[in-house]
C-alpha cells in the first residue's frame, strides 16, 4: 500500500485549502467580527481550484496513501467546485431571504458559521473524488452528509424545515450505515481497505468461495442503497419533495446537485472493482466473481435507473409546489445518470466475460467493447443538468417573495409571500422579463430540448444505451434489448417531463397576474443565475469541450482502476475493432 | 448568362448562411427596436421577411443554374460541432431536389406570416415577431441540415417558438393547445432520435466510419442494410417504426392527428400558416430524407399499411370536415386530409407518385396557409369563426371572396391550379400502382384505396364548396365590428373594440361599423394583406400552369430517394407471386 507521505498533502491540497477557508469562515465570525463569508468561501474555492488545476495532468495517474489523482477525480473534483461555487451564490442569497423573511429588526448572524460549513461539505466532496481507500471515501461522504445536516437545520424557519432536517437527517444515517456494511463486505473480499487492493483480490478470485455467492451481491446491494440516497433514486429517492419544499432554494439546489456527485462517485468506484486494468502486470485478467459483480451491477443498476426516471417524472406531474416540482424533476436526473452507469457496468461486464458473446449472425460477431463509455456520458450528463438545475434554483431564490395582497384600509400588513407554488410565478414574463426568460432556457435544457446543453447530455446516454452490445442483434431477453428497452424509457420519460416543465413557463408566459415579484432575493443569487445562463449558453454553442473532457474523465475510471502511474490513453476515435482480449 | 447569380467572392455556402442568418438579425433588431413600438416593430420583422425571401429566391435561382450532381448537396458547408468521443455531429448545411423547395416555400411564408398578423398582433408585437422570425429559421435550418443531428436540433426546436406562439397570443384554449402540440410532438419525436441515432451506430459498426452526415448515412446504408430477418432482430423494422413515431405525428397521419385541429384553432394566424404550410412538411421531408431511401426493405414492408392509412385519413378528414361548423377547424381538418394524399402518394413508391407528393407538398403549403390566412382575416373583421354566423362575406369583401375562392379551387384540385397537377400524379400513381405494381393479393385492398382516394376530391369539393356558400354568399348575417384592435384571447377584449372604424383599406370606409342600417359595408383586403396573399396566389397559378418548373429540377433527387425503397416493394411483390405474372414499373 502506498504510504502516506508529504505527496498525500500535495495531492489533497485543494481540499486543505477549502478546510482553511472554512476555518477563516468560522474564526473570522465568531471573533474578528467578520461580515462577508460567503466571500471567504468564495476565495477557498477559487484557490482550490487552481490548486487543483495545477495537478490535472491528463491520463497520468497519481496514487499516494488512499489519494487516487486521476482524469476522473480531476473532473470531479472541478465541476464541484464550479458547482460549489454557483450554489455558494444561490445560498448567499437565500441568507438574505431568510433574513428578510424574518423581518429588519432581528439581527441574523451565521452567515460565516453557514459559509464554513458549506465549504466543509465542498472539502469532503472533493476527497470523495479523490479516495481510493474505503475508509477515506466514508470520510469523505460523512464530511458531505454532517455539513448537509447543518445547513439544512440552520435555514429552518418553519416547522417544515424541521420536518426536513430531522428527515435527511434520520435516513442519511440509515444510508451511511448500510454503505457501511457494505464497507465491511468489500473489506472481506479483499481483505483490505484499499480499492486497488479489492479489486486485485476480486479480480483473482475464481467465484468458488463464499466471496462471490454472498458478499459480493451484498456489498453491492448495500452501496448501491447508500448510494441511492445520496444521487435521491430509487429506493431512497421518497425524502425528496418534502426536504426540498421544507428547506430553501439554496439548500435545494445544493441537494439536487452536489450529494449527486457522490453517489455517481461511489457508484463508478464500485463498478471499476470489476475492471480490468488496461495495462500492468495482470492487465485483462478477470475472474468469475468479478464478472458476476459487474453482471450483477448492470442489472441492478438499469432496474434502479428504468424505475428511477419513472417514478420522478410521474411524481413531479402532480405537484404544485415548485421545489417539490423540482425535487421529482431531480430524482428523475437522477435515473438518467444511472443509465449511464448502467451502461458502463455491462461494458465492463463484456469486458471481463471469458468468452466475448458471439452473434447469432455471422457477420456481426464484432466485440462491442463500451467505446462511447457510460461513465463519460453520466459525467457529461451531470455537468449539463446541474448548471441548469442551479440555475433555476438561483432565479427562484433571487425572485424571492410575491408582493402582499394588499387589502384596502387599514388592515394589518398582510403576510409576505415566498416563491413556493408553480402559481407563485404566474406572469413572471410580464413583471421580471430577464429571470422569466432564464427560467425558460434552464427548463428547456433540464427538458432536453435542443440545442440546450441538456440535449447534448441526453444524447451522450442514449447513444452510449444504444450502443451496448450493437453488434448483437436484438433478441428477446438479450442484454441488448434490456437497454434498447432502457434508451426508449428514457426518451418516454423526457416527453413526460416536458409536460411539467412546460407547465413552469406557460404559467410565466401565458398567465398573467397584477401581482408581481419583489425581487427581494439577493444579489447573488441572481448573478448565480446569470452566471448559469452564461454556462448554458456557452454549451449549448459549444458542446464539444466539455464532452472531451468527460470523456477523459469516464475513460480514466471505467477504462482501468486507478494503478500508480498508468497512462490511459484518450481514446478520441471510435474503436469498433479493437479486442481487448 | 447566368454569371449575375453568382457574383465573385459571394460563395453560395456563406449565401445558405446568410438566408439562415438573416431571420436571427432581424429578430435582434426587432427586439431593440422594441421601445419604437408596434409600427415599428413589424416593419422591421416585414422587412427582413422579405429580405430572407430575396436572398432565398436568389439562392434558389443559383441552384437552378447550377443544380448540384444527384447526391450532392448545393452550398455545401460544414464545420465541427460536437465532436469527441464517437461523436462527430457537424454544422453542415446544404441544398438538394429534396428539400430545395420547402426551403423557398419556407422563406415565402414567412412573409405571408409577418403580413397576416400586421393588424391582428398588438399585445406584446416584439415577442411576437422574434419568436416568428426564429421560427423562420429554424424551419429553414430543418431543410437546410445535411447532419442527422443538425436535422434534428432544428427538427426539435421549432417546436419551442410555435409552442410560446399558440401559448400567448393564441385564442381562448391556447395553454391546453400548446401543451398538447408540445408534448404530442415530443413524445413522437424522441424516438425518432433514437432511432436516428440507431441507424448512426449500425453505420459506424458495419463500415467503422463514425458519420452523422445524412448523404454519407444514405450512401454506406446502400452497402451495409440495416437487418431485416429475424436474425438480424428486424432492426431495419423497429428504426423504422421509431422514425414513424416522430415524422407520423408531425404529419400527422391519422390516428395521431389529434393534437392538429386543437393547436390549429387555438394558433394565431400567423402561427397557423407557418404550421400549416411548412411545419406538417417535415414529418413527410423526414420520411423522404431518412426512411425510404436508408431502410428501403422495411418501408417496402410498411409502404402498404400507410399508403391505407394515407387512403384512411383522406376520408376521415374530408368527413370530419364535412360536419365542422368552425371554419378554422374546417380548414385543420381539410389539411389532415389533404396531408392523407401525400402519404399515400409516397407510400404508393411509384415516380409519379412520390414526384407528386413531392409536390404536392408545396401545393397544400400555398393552399393551407392561404386559406388560414384567410380564415383569419374574416375572424378580425367579424370577430366570429363560426360557420352559421357568417354569410354574405362576398358582398362586403369581395376581393377577399375572390381568393378565398382562388386558395379553395386550389385545395380542392382544380384544373388549371396547383392542386390539381399534385393530387393527380399521386391518383395516377397510385392506379398505377395498384393496377400493375402489386401482386393480385394486394390488389383490391390497393385499388379500394385509390378509390379512396377519389372519393376524397369529391367529398374535398364538396366540404369546401359548401362552406364557401355558406360563408362567402347568402345573406349577410353579422355585421362587421372593426378591427381586431387587440388579439382575442378571451381578456374580456371583444367588448373593447366595439364600434369604431376598423383596419380596412385607406380608400375604404373609414366608417364601417357605424351604421348598422347601411346596406352593405365594404371591408375588403388591405395592402398588408394583400402583401400576404398576393404571393401565393401567383405560385399557385404557376404550379398550376407550368408545373415542370418546379417538377422538373428536383425530379431526380426525388425519384433517387424512392429507388431503393421501390425495388424493395417489387422485390416483395414478386416474392409473393411467381415473377412472371407482375408487371413491374419501370
Amino acid at each position: 500500500m502506498p504510504a502516506t507521505s508529504l505527496e498525500t498533502f500535495v495531492l489533497v491540497a485543494p481540499e486543505i485549502a477549502l478546510v482553511g477557508a472554512a476555518l477563516v469562515a468560522y474564526l473570522g465570525g465568531a471573533f474578528l467580527g467578520l461580515r462577508h463569508g460567503w466571500l471567504v468561501a468564495l476565495a477557498g474555492i477559487a484557490a482550490a481550484a487552481m490548486l487543483g488545476g495545477c495537478q490535472a495532468v491528463d491520463g497520468a495517474v497519481t496514487a499516494s496513501g488512499g489519494v487516487v489523482v486521476d482524469a476522473f477525480s480531476t473532473f470531479v473534483r472541478q465541476v464541484v467546485l464550479a458547482l460549489g461555487a454557483l450554489v455558494a451564490l444561490v445560498q448567499a442569497g437565500d441568507v438574505f431571504q431568510a433574513a428578510a423573511t424574518r423581518g429588519p429588526g432581528v439581527h441574523r448572524g451565521g452567515t460565516c458559521e453557514e459559509a464554513g460549513t458549506f465549504v466543509l461539505l465542498l472539502a469532503g466532496l472533493s476527497l470523495v473524488a479523490c479516495a481510493g481507500d474505503l475508509v477515506l471515501l466514508f470520510a469523505g461522504l460523512e464530511l458531505v452528509s454532517i455539513p448537509t445536516y447543518v445547513l439544512l437545520g440552520l435555514k429552518r424557519i418553519d416547522g417544515r424545515g424541521q420536518e426536513a432536517a430531522l428527515k435527511y437527517f434520520f435516513l442519511s444515517l440509515v444510508a451511511s450505515a448500510l454503505f457501511l456494511y457494505a464497507v465491511v463486505c468489500l473489506y472481506g473480499i479483499g481483505g483490505s481497505t484499499n480499492l486497488q487492493h479489492i479489486a486485485t483480490r476480486l479480480r483473482a478470485s475464481d467465484g468458488s468461495t463464499g466471496m462471490a455467492l454472498a458478499l459480493v451481491p451484498a456489498a453491492l446491494g448495500l452501496a448501491a442503497v447508500g448510494a441511492a440516497f445520496r444521487l435521491a433514486a430509487v429506493p431512497m429517492h421518497f425524502y425528496a419533495p418534502d426536504v426540498y419544499e421544507g428547506t430553501g432554494p439554496g439548500n435545494a439546489a445544493l441537494l439536487s446537485t452536489l450529494p449527486k456527485v457522490a453517489g455517481l462517485v461511489v457508484l463508478a468506484r464500485l463498478v471499476a472493482l470489476g475492471i480490468a486494468p488496461a495495462v500492468g502486470p495482470d492487465a485483462g485478467s478477470v475472474g468469475p466473481a468479478a464478472a458476476a459483480h459487474l453482471d450483477l451491477a448492470w442489472q441492478l443498476i438499469a432496474i434502479l435507473a428504468a424505475v428511477t426516471m419513472t417514478v420522478g417524472n410521474v411524481m413531479a406531474l402532480w405537484q404544485r409546489n415548485l421545489r417539490r416540482l423540482l425535487a421529482c424533476s431531480s430524482i428523475a436526473h437522477s435515473g438518467y445518470l444511472l443509465v449511464g452507469v448502467a451502461v458502463a457496468a455491462a461494458a465492463a461486464a463484456t469486458r471481463a466475460a471469458p468468452a466475448p458473446p458471439q452473434a447469432a449472425g455471422g457477420d456481426l460477431a464484432t466485440l462491442w467493447t463500451g467505446a462511447l463509455g457510460g461513465m463519460s456520458a453520466a459525467l457529461y450528463y451531470l455537468a449539463t443538468y446541474a448548471p441548469a438545475t442551479i440555475g433555476v434554483f438561483g432565479a427562484v431564490a433571487y425572485l424571492g417573495h410575491r408582493w402582499p395582497q394588499w387589502a384596502s384600509g387599514d388592515g394589518p400588513r398582510p403576510p409576505r409571500e415566498e416563491i413556493s407554488t408553480v402559481d407563485d410565478l404566474d406572469g413572471l414574463a410580464g413583471t421580471n422579463p430577464v429571470a422569466a426568460f432564464a427560467i425558460a432556457v434552464f427548463l428547456l435544457s433540464l427538458a432536453g430540448i435542443p440545442p440546450l446543453p441538456g440535449f447534448w447530455g441526453k444524447l451522450s446516454l442514449a447513444a452510449s444505451a444504444l450502443e451496448v452490445d450493437w453488434t448483437v442483434p436484438l433478441a428477446a431477453g438479450g442484454r441488448r434489448t434490456w437497454f434498447v428497452g432502457l434508451a426508449i424509457v428514457l426518451a418516454v420519460n423526457a416527453a413526460i417531463a416536458a409536460a411539467y416543465y412546460l407547465r413552469i413557463i406557460a404559467a410565466m408566459y401565458f398567465k398573467s397576474s397584477r401581482r408581481g415579484v419583489q425581487s427581494d432575493g439577493g444579489l447573488a443569487a441572481g448573478i448565480a443565475m446569470l452566471a448559469c445562463l452564461v454556462i448554458v449558453a456557452a454549451v449549448t454553442v459549444r458542446p464539444s469541450s466539455l464532452f472531451a473532457w468527460a470523456t477523459l474523465a469516464g475513460d480514466a475510471v471505467s477504462g482501468a482502476m486507478p494503478a500508480a502511474t498508468t497512462s490511459v490513453p484518450p481514446s478520441s476515435t471510435l474503436d469498433v475493432t479493437a479486442v481487448t482480449h | 448568362m447566368t454569371d449575375f447569380l453568382s457574383p465573385t467572392g459571394f460563395s453560395a455556402a456563406s449565401h445558405l448562411v446568410l438566408v439562415i442568418a438573416a431571420p436571427l438579425v432581424g429578430a435582434v433588431v426587432a427586439w431593440l427596436l422594441r421601445a419604437r413600438g408596434l409600427p415599428a416593430v413589424r416593419q422591421s420583422a416585414a422587412v427582413t421577411a422579405i429580405v430572407t425571401l430575396a436572398l432565398a429566391a436568389w439562392l434558389v435561382l443559383r441552384f437552378l443554374a447550377a443544380p448540384p450532381p444527384p447526391g450532392a448537396a448545393f452550398a455545401a458547408i460544414d464545420a465541427p460541432w460536437l465532436t469527441g468521443g464517437v461523436f462527430d455531429v457537424r454544422l453542415s448545411l446544404g441544398l438538394d431536389g429534396l428539400s430545395l423547395w420547402m426551403f423557398g416555400l419556407s422563406a415565402l411564408l414567412s412573409v405571408t406570416a409577418v403580413f397576416v398578423s400586421w393588424q391582428a398582433i398588438t399585445d406584446r408585437p416584439v415577442g411576437f415577431y422574434v419568436l416568428l422570425l426564429v421560427l423562420e429559421a429554424a424551419m429553414l435550418g430543418v431543410f437546410a441540415a445535411r447532419d442527422v443531428i443538425l436535422f434534428y436540433v432544428f427538427f426539435e426546436f421549432t417546436l419551442v417558438p410555435l409552442f410560446f406562439l399558440i401559448g400567448i397570443w393564441g385564442h381562448e384554449e391556447r395553454r391546453k393547445a400548446a401543451a398538447k402540440f408540445f408534448v404530442y410532438t415530443l413524445a413522437g419525436s424522441l424516438l425518432t432520435f433514437l432511432g436516428l441515432l440507431v441507424i448512426v451506430l449500425w453505420n459506424a459498426s458495419q463500415s467503422g466510419v463514425v458519420t452523422f452526415d445524412i448523404q454519407g448515412l444514405t450512401d454506406s446504408l446502400a452497402a451495409h442494410p440495416l437487418p431485416m430477418s429475424a436474425a438480424g432482430g428486424w432492426l431495419q423494422m423497429v428504426v423504422f417504426l421509431a422514425l414513424l413515431a416522430g415524422f407520423a405525428v408531425k404529419v400527422p397521419i391519422v390516428p395521431v392527428h389529434t393534437w392538429l385541429p386543437l393547436a390549429h384553432v387555438e394558433a394565431p394566424t400567423g402561427g397557423s400558416v407557418d404550421l400549416a404550410g411548412v411545419l406538417l412538411k417535415i414529418g413527410i421531408y423526414g420520411f423522404l430524407r431518412f426512411s425510404l431511401p436508408m431502410l428501403p426493405e422495411a418501408t417496402a414492408v410498411a409502404a402498404p399499411w400507410l399508403f391505407g392509412l394515407g387512403a384512411l385519413g383522406i376520408v376521415y378528414g374530408a368527413l370530419v370536415a364535412l360536419v365542422q361548423t368552425d371554419l378554422k377547424r374546417l380548414v385543420a381538418y381539410s389539411s389532415v386530409s389533404h396531408m392523407g394524399y401525400v402519404v399515400m402518394g409516397l407510400f404508393a413508391l411509384t415516380p409519379v407518385a412520390v414526384e407528386g407528393a413531392n409536390l404536392q407538398l408545396v401545393n397544400h403549403g400555398l393552399a393551407s396557409a392561404g386559406l388560414f390566412a384567410l380564415v383569419g382575416m374574416i375572424y378580425e373583421r367579424f370577430h366570429t369563426r363560426s360557420i352559421p354566423n357568417l354569410g354574405g362575406v362576398a358582398a362586403k369583401a369581395p376581393w377577399l371572396a375572390a381568393m378565398f375562392v382562388l386558395f379553395t379551387f386550389s385545395s380542392i384540385g382544380l384544373p388549371g391550379l396547383n392542386g390539381f397537377v399534385g393530387e393527380f400524379m399521386i391518383l395516377a400513381g397510385s392506379f398505377q400502382r395498384a393496377w400493375s405494381g402489386v401482386a393480385p393479393a394486394w390488389q383490391t385492398f390497393y385499388l379500394a384505396m385509390s378509390l379512396c382516394g377519389v372519393a376524397g376530391v369529391v367529398l374535398g369539393a364538396w366540404y369546401m364548396l359548401w362552406a364557401v356558400e355558406r360563408v362567402l354568399f347568402g345573406p349577410s348575417r353579422e355585421p362587421p365590428r372593426g378591427a381586431a384592435q387587440s388579439h382575442a384571447v378571451g381578456h374580456g377584449g371583444h367588448a373593447s373594440h366595439g364600434v369604431h372604424g376598423g383596419h380596412v383599406g385607406p380608400g375604404d370606409l373609414a366608417h364601417a361599423g357605424h351604421g348598422h342600417e347601411a346596406p352593405v359595408e365594404r371591408c375588403d383586403l388591405a395592402w398588408h394583406e394583400w402583401a400576404a396573399l398576393a404571393p401565393l396566389a401567383v405560385f399557385v397559378l404557376w404550379i398550376g400552369l407550368v408545373p415542370a418548373t418546379f417538377l422538373a429540377p428536383v425530379s431526380p433527387a426525388v425519384r433517387a430517394a424512392a429507388t431503393d425503397s421501390a425495388a424493395a416493394f417489387a422485390a416483395r411483390m414478386d416474392a409473393l407471386q411467381p415473377p412472371a405474372q407482375v408487371a413491374r414499373i419501370p
